[in-house]
């Protein structure tokens, strides 16, 4: 690249700065296969994964920067990704509803799931996969305890759960992400006390992803649909 | 071409760490336009459609409800803000947040509606805007990693090379998907068909002001005279 020789420290060695200019290939073609993908798209739920694929090209370029900065760009880049294909979910959920004309299932399923486990051991798994997950924190407790939550609601879904419990699962993320971003502020504003910011943020991460993951069996409501 | 003769005098700066925000009479006249329309915004009520029946004296009305007219007002002022803020800010990743969050709240305005066309083109704007979000975040990456720096009062100095134009290329295409303007506002513009009018046309407001403040950042990158 013409006129980065100024800007890139000695330090740097040239093999990452040569790097820059594929990466940037690599995230266009991405982007490119993507769109392909939802020119030839089968259905609305297809094109919505495909559309995931082009916001991480758009990752790819953004990191290929690779610097702090950089690092500090990817990650409000991809939770306006996460929004965006909620939001986006949101939509195509609404609209199924609308055609249908009968309200859905909490957790809709392709097949009649009456197997012994679901009615005996709920409790007892989802509690032991929370608790480890809350030992864990961070991203990975936030996927087991997330894992907790999705079998505890899918086995009480065979036998019937009100549908506020899993509003109020939505209700604890909002909160989480409050949880975040104090923790987040706290490392700018009081440096001194990272500790308490690091232990904040780690448990808002972990109960976002949590209830994250929750929700993503019920995206699939439209592929289940289908197969009916 | 610099930022005196673009948009007037700067009157001063609130350097705020490596964010720094400055205002001009530009800046400061659209932050305003922004900020008086949302309050005019939160004040009002929505609008009841009422259509006449073919064969009878009886009149349909097509009314919002109250859960439904609060979400809305919620957005639309956040939609408000999103958009005063990204008049004012002078650093280009946050504009193009900015742009994205506006982009967002769009499609919260329209989810809740009921009629299937309406849901049908929300979705098919939101597909737009989502891929557009690739040479949105990937321009104004382009032009960080070309120039070192994302301050817009540092980029009204720097060289303007190839790679710089490149960059301000593709965040115009991404300025272009994601407020939905030419080529792609067939889809937004169905999304207007519900009722809940005042709500709605700040829909259109925002994508007009991004517009905008995005061209003029465009020529203070660039600098083609």
């Amino acid at each position: 690249m013409t006129g980065a020789e100024v800007l890139v420290p000695n330090v740097v060695s040239p093999l990452v700065v040569s790097i820059y200019k594929p990466a940037i290939v690599v995230g266009l073609l991405t982007g490119f296969i993507a769109l392909l993908g939802i020119a030839f798209k089968k259905g609305d739920l297809t094109a919505l994964i495909l559309t995931d694929l082009v916001g991480l090209a758009m990752l790819v370029i953004v990191a290929a920067v690779a610097t702090d900065l950089a690092e500090a760009l990817v990650l409000p880049g991809l939770v306006v990704e996460l929004a965006e294909i909620l939001a986006i979910g949101e939509i195509l959920m609404s609209r199924e509803m609308r055609k249908t004309e009968k309200p859905v299932g909490l957790i809709p399923l392709p097949l009649s799931l009456d197997m012994e486990i679901l009615d005996t051991a709920p409790a007892f798994l989802a509690i032991i996969l929370v608790v480890h997950g809350c030992f864990l924190t961070g991203f990975t407790g936030g996927a087991v305890a997330g894992v907790g939550i999705l079998f505890y609601v899918l086995s009480k879904t065979i036998r019937g759960v009100p549908t506020h419990i899993w509003e109020g699962i939505a209700g604890i993320s909002g909160m989480a992400w409050v949880l975040w971003l104090v923790g987040f502020l706290l490392f700018f504003v009081a440096p001194q006390y990272w500790l308490l910011g690091l232990f904040l943020s780690a448990c808002g991460i972990m109960v976002k992803v949590a209830s994250k993951v929750g929700l993503i069996g019920v995206m699939g409501r439209e592929e289940f649909k289908r197969e009916k | 071409m610099d930022i005196a003769t673009l948009s007037g005098q700067v009157f001063g700066y609130i350097p705020l760490g490596d964010i720094v925000l400055y205002f001009t009479p530009f800046n400061l006249f659209l932050f305003g336009g922004a900020l008086l329309f949302t309050l005019l915004i939160a004040l009002s009520n929505t609008e009841t459609q009422v259509e006449a029946r073919f064969g009878s004296l009886e009149d349909r009305e097509v009314k919002v409800d109250i859960g439904e007219f609060k979400i809305r007002r919620f957005l639309a002022i956040v939609c408000g803000l999103a958009t005063a803020g990204a008049m004012i800010t002078g650093d280009l990743f946050n504009f193009t947040l900015f742009a994205a969050l506006i982009g967002i709240v769009n499609l919260g305005l329209v989810a809740a509606v009921k009629m299937v066309d309406v849901l049908d083109s929300a979705f098919q704007y939101g597909i737009i805007a989502m891929i557009s979000s690739l040479p949105l975040f990937g321009g104004a990456a382009i032009v960080l990693a070309t120039t070192g720096t994302l301050s817009i009062l540092e980029l009204a100095n720097s060289t303007v090379t190839p790679m710089v134009t490149f960059g301000s290329m593709l965040l115009l295409m991404g300025i272009a998907g994601e407020t939905g303007v030419a080529p792609f506002y067939a889809t937004k513009a169905e999304m207007f068909r519900t009722p809940g009018s005042p709500f709605l046309v700040i829909i259109h407001l925002s994508s007009l002001l991004v517009i905008v403040r995005a061209i003029e950042i465009l020529l203070i990158i660039n600098k083609p005279f």
